[in-house]
């Protein structure tokens, strides 16, 4: 419904109010309030007059932008072109011809309340409607919020796996060039075990100060990605949040992942003999 | 501050070679070169004002002890370097002041270079090896196939076309070295420490073979510690402190 | 020569040769991935848009085909008008509507067309009759399932319900002629279609109403030109040509193209950051016979292009690993993508566009050569005998 009026929402602006007659209910014009991106997008401030309409070419009421107002943050709003406009329940009722009719009924209950008790009774005394939680109604409409998640998360697994085998590839390229030093550690008697533990080590503290820098990184990333998104989509909905969870298992998984190509690369090198390493 | 050439007459005489460098020109001409190198924050003078001819078909070993700047002068000869003062001419063309294409080009035409340490490339087999500056050169495919395999041959090698370096012994190497060293029939034949790495029996087959191309016309200048193939040479220049000094 | 150098150089070290290319490899798909994203929606959706022919829809005013419940007054007239202009074909106008089928004691919802058959261009029949007579209805074949009904089965279908009452309203019988595949329909969808007035008949209210004008346009005629042609005769309406719609839908789905920009940004880089460091490392270790080389007399830039050529082998391999990687990541992640609620089914995300992938791929081989070049120059540049006796003291 609301969709609906939107498809027909006139807007003439103030310079029109001293043309268009006043029907004859409304003598004082009422407010209505729009949200962020239609007043962009008609450039509409606080105090301006519309005339608001359910059919286009139709004159309908006069009222006055009394409020601009942000969407809350719904994912599944955000792709979405709408406009929206917030009007007085029996104006719109009056306008669209809906009659005494709703779509639905919005309860808040006490924090005491017995949530499915109560959607029980109502269910079992309405007629003609059903009650639900509210949040099983979210779930239902976020199904394009879910399939953006798991494109994400494959995304993200594509990417932990391309970088595991560039950090290997690197790896074993940055430990060969070595190879000469290696090979005369072992000539000395150092043990295998021994070279192997010094760049693992090595490896362990480049990936923990490159996963610190790339915390940081993404920290940054994700404040820049926010600001755009929420400026582009009018929303304050958040597109990205840096958890202590993420950042615990980023830091993890890179720890992980960096000495397990160094312990790759060096146990590569300290089973090669080491005059071959030399290259006799 | 340049000293004169003094030639180790012993050997010359005895073969009633020329003693005097002046009869025509020289294959090889230095004048009063310098070479210096900033070494941290020290300069070495690696060479202090060297005069050198070395004529054609003459075989000279260059002798001298460590860090004296024998392998530095070779260099110089073999324009893989450029002198910080002094001219340096070869069969008569000025070498010392070359672009490095020019310098490059050069080297492929006239020089030909042995290395202590072989340097032959461990990806290509000993006919591959010999024939890499016949391509360089653009010489077709089938003339620097049966080149590399004739002097292969001649250095003995015949056999062992197909070995990679790693599959051939120290001796073995060095001679495939010397093959890719005539590969374009240079007129000049330079050797760092030949014989460096290798043992007295091996070594010796080298300096055989070094005498065997003077023979035939080749032009050699050696820098060497090892006194067997400093004798085996007709003429041997001493160098002391970048300086040549009288024998 | 060089070309065998280089092929001996990458043999030589097959384990890092192997990883090298497996790396590109990734990276390449992964480039392919983005490019594949950042153009296919738009094109799958032009595909789509222009599969039957039509290059103008009208919608209500303000919105797009089908985004809202609200249609449009005055079919006949606004037909008339349409047809007033001489560079327009065809003009199909389209009902759209929710229906109730009661198969027993079940109500299955779905979603029905009204259309006039001779101009639809809404589904694909495949099998049994069109809708040519009033009381027939074509379903797809997920209706069908839901219903378990067969092509010749009579069904009772209504076009509204009152919750209130829970009463239908709009009630008829109506025969299954012919199963079709809905072009703009979602996977899930269960989708039907019937003549115009059929739906205008059981609808009660909405008569002579339309929810979309399809507009085919003649051969040679500009779209654009009809379309404003059409705004400025009917106001009240929205008329939308091709690149008006997908710009429409572009606008909206700009985040896939913004990331597809950035990750395909990241593995162009990232592949060059490969390359670099395995002709860096290739070229450190052959330092000595480099200056070899360049003493024997091979030229600087001969030396070049044989380290060069490694990289180009490695770019070009793994470029045609990649692509093959990257059409299997993309199907998967199509398949993810393509579960959008109200998706149609033919819109692909990921679409394999031959101009564009080959562009991504040759821009990633000639990375490839960009990373080789200035490690390779440098190794090239170095003064020989200073080379020489760093190789002899190492």
């Amino acid at each position: 419904m609301f969709a609906f009026l939107l498809a027909s929402l006139l807007v003439q602006g103030s310079s029109s109010v001293g043309g268009a007659p006043a029907t004859a209910v409304e003598r004082q014009p009422r407010t209505i309030a729009i949200d962020e991106t239609l007043a962009a997008r008609a450039h509409l401030k606080v105090g301006d007059r519309v005339s608001i309409s359910a059919l286009p070419g139709t004159i309908g009421d006069t009222v006055i932008v009394g409020a601009i107002v942000r969407r809350g943050a719904d994912p599944s709003e955000v792709a979405r072109g709408d406009l929206r406009v917030r009007m007085h329940l029996d104006q719109i009722q009056r306008i669209a011809g809906y009659g005494d009719r709703v779509d639905r009924f919005a309860i808040a209950t006490t924090p005491a309340a017995d949530i499915p008790r109560l959607i029980d009774r109502i269910n079992r005394v309405a007629f003609g409607f059903n009650a639900y939680r509210s949040r099983d109604i979210a779930v239902e409409t976020s199904r394009t919020f879910q399939v953006v998640s798991r494109f994400h998360r494959a995304i993200g697994i594509i990417t932990i796996v391309a970088s595991s085998v560039f950090l290997l590839c690197i790896m074993v390229l940055k430990v060969e060039e070595r190879r000469r030093d290696i090979a005369a550690l072992r000539l000395m008697g150092i043990s295998r075990a021994t070279v192997v533990r010094s760049i693992v080590m090595e490896a362990a503290v480049v990936a923990v100060l490159g996963s610190a820098l790339g915390v940081a990184l993404g920290w940054a990333a994700s404040l820049f990605v926010n600001w755009h998104y929420q400026a582009l989509y009018r929303t304050p909905l958040e597109f990205s949040m840096v958890t202590p969870a993420t950042v615990v298992f980023a830091v993890s998984l890179s720890l992980v992942l960096g000495i397990a190509a160094g312990v790759v690369a060096s146990l590569r090198l300290v089973r090669t003999p080491p005059l071959v390493l030399f290259g006799r | 501050m340049a000293c004169g050439v003094t030639a180790d007459r012993g050997i010359a005489a005895a073969r009633g070679d020329r003693v005097s460098a002046r009869v025509e020109s020289p294959i090889v001409s230095l004048r009063d070169v310098r070479r210096d190198y900033a070494l941290g924050a020290e300069r070495v003078h690696a060479l202090q004002g060297v005069t050198l001819d070395v004529e054609r078909g003459d075989y000279v070993a260059i002798v001298g002890p460590s860090g004296c700047g024998k392998s530095t002068l070779l260099n110089l000869i073999g324009v893989i370097d450029q002198p910080t003062s002094g001219t340096v001419a070869i069969a008569g063309r000025r070498v010392d002041a070359m672009s490095d294409r020019e310098a490059t080009q050069f080297r492929l035409r006239n020089i030909g270079f042995v290395f202590q340490r072989f340097y032959l490339l461990p990806i290509l087999s000993a006919l591959e090896n010999v024939a890499l500056p016949m391509a360089e050169a653009k010489v077709s495919k089938a003339v620097r196939i049966e080149r590399a395999a004739e002097l292969l041959r001649y250095v003995g090698l015949g056999n062992r076309e197909r070995h990679r370096p790693s599959e051939l012994s120290g001796g073995e190497q060095q001679r495939v070295a010397i093959a890719r060293a005539l590969a374009n029939g240079p007129t000049l034949l330079l050797a760092d420490e030949p014989t460096g790495e290798l043992d007295a029996r091996t070594g010796a087959e080298i300096i055989s073979l070094f005498q065997r191309l003077n023979a035939d016309g080749t032009t050699i200048v050696v820098v060497t510690h090892d006194e067997d193939l400093a004798s085996a040479s007709r003429r041997k220049v001493h160098i002391r402190d970048g300086r040549v000094v009288d024998a | 020569m060089r070309a065998a150098l280089a092929q001996a150089s990458l043999i030589r070290h097959r384990a890092r040769t192997v990883l090298a290319v497996l790396g590109v490899a990734v990276a390449a798909a992964m480039l392919l991935d983005m490019v594949m994203l950042a153009t296919g929606m738009r094109e799958s959706f032009r595909e789509l848009l222009l599969s039957r022919g039509f290059e103008i829809r009208l919608a209500p005013k303000g919105t797009l085909p089908f985004d809202t419940d609200a249609t449009i007054p005055g079919v006949g007239a606004i037909t008339a008008t349409l047809r007033a202009n001489p560079d327009i074909r065809e003009i199909s106008p389209v009902l759209g509507a929710s229906i109730h089928i009661l198969a027993g004691n079940r109500d299955v919802s779905g979603s029905a067309l009204g259309i006039d058959p001779s101009v639809q261009g809404d589904y694909e029949l495949l099998s049994g009759r069109d809708v040519t007579t009033p009381d027939a209805i074509v379903a797809n074949d997920h209706l069908l399932s839901q219903l378990g009904a067969r092509v010749g089965d009579t069904l009772s279908v209504a076009a509204g319900y009152d919750p209130q009452t829970r009463t239908y309203s709009g009630q008829r019988k109506l025969v299954v002629t012919g199963r079709a595949r809905f072009i703009y329909g979602a996977a899930d969808q269960s989708s039907s279609a019937m003549r115009r007035e059929t739906l205008e008949a059981m609808g009660g209210q909405a008569r002579d109403r339309a929810s979309l004008f399809m507009v085919r346009v003649r051969k040679g005629a500009n779209a654009e030109q009809v379309r404003d042609w059409i705004d400025k005769q009917l106001p009240n309406v929205t008329a939308i040509s091709i690149a008006t719609a997908i710009a429409q839908v572009d606008e909206r789905l700009s985040y896939f193209r913004q990331l597809a920009l950035i990750l395909g940004a990241v593995s162009l880089f990232v592949g060059f950051l490969l390359v670099t460091t395995l002709v860096t490392v290739s070229v450190n270790e052959r330092a000595g016979e480099i200056a070899v080389m360049r003493a024997i007399g091979v030229s600087r830039s001969h030396v070049v292009e044989q380290i060069v050529l490694e990289g180009v082998a490695i770019s070009f391999g793994g470029a045609v690993l990649g692509l093959a990687l990257g059409l299997v990541t993309a199907r998967y992640l199509n398949t993810i993508l393509s579960a959008f609620p109200g998706l149609p089914m033919a819109i692909d995300f990921f679409l394999f566009q031959p101009k564009a992938a080959w562009s991504a791929l040759g821009l990633l081989i000639a990375s490839g050569i960009g990373a080789g070049i200035y490690p390779a120059w440098r190794a090239a540049s170095l003064p020989i005998a200073e080379s020489l006796r760093r190789e002899a003291i190492a």
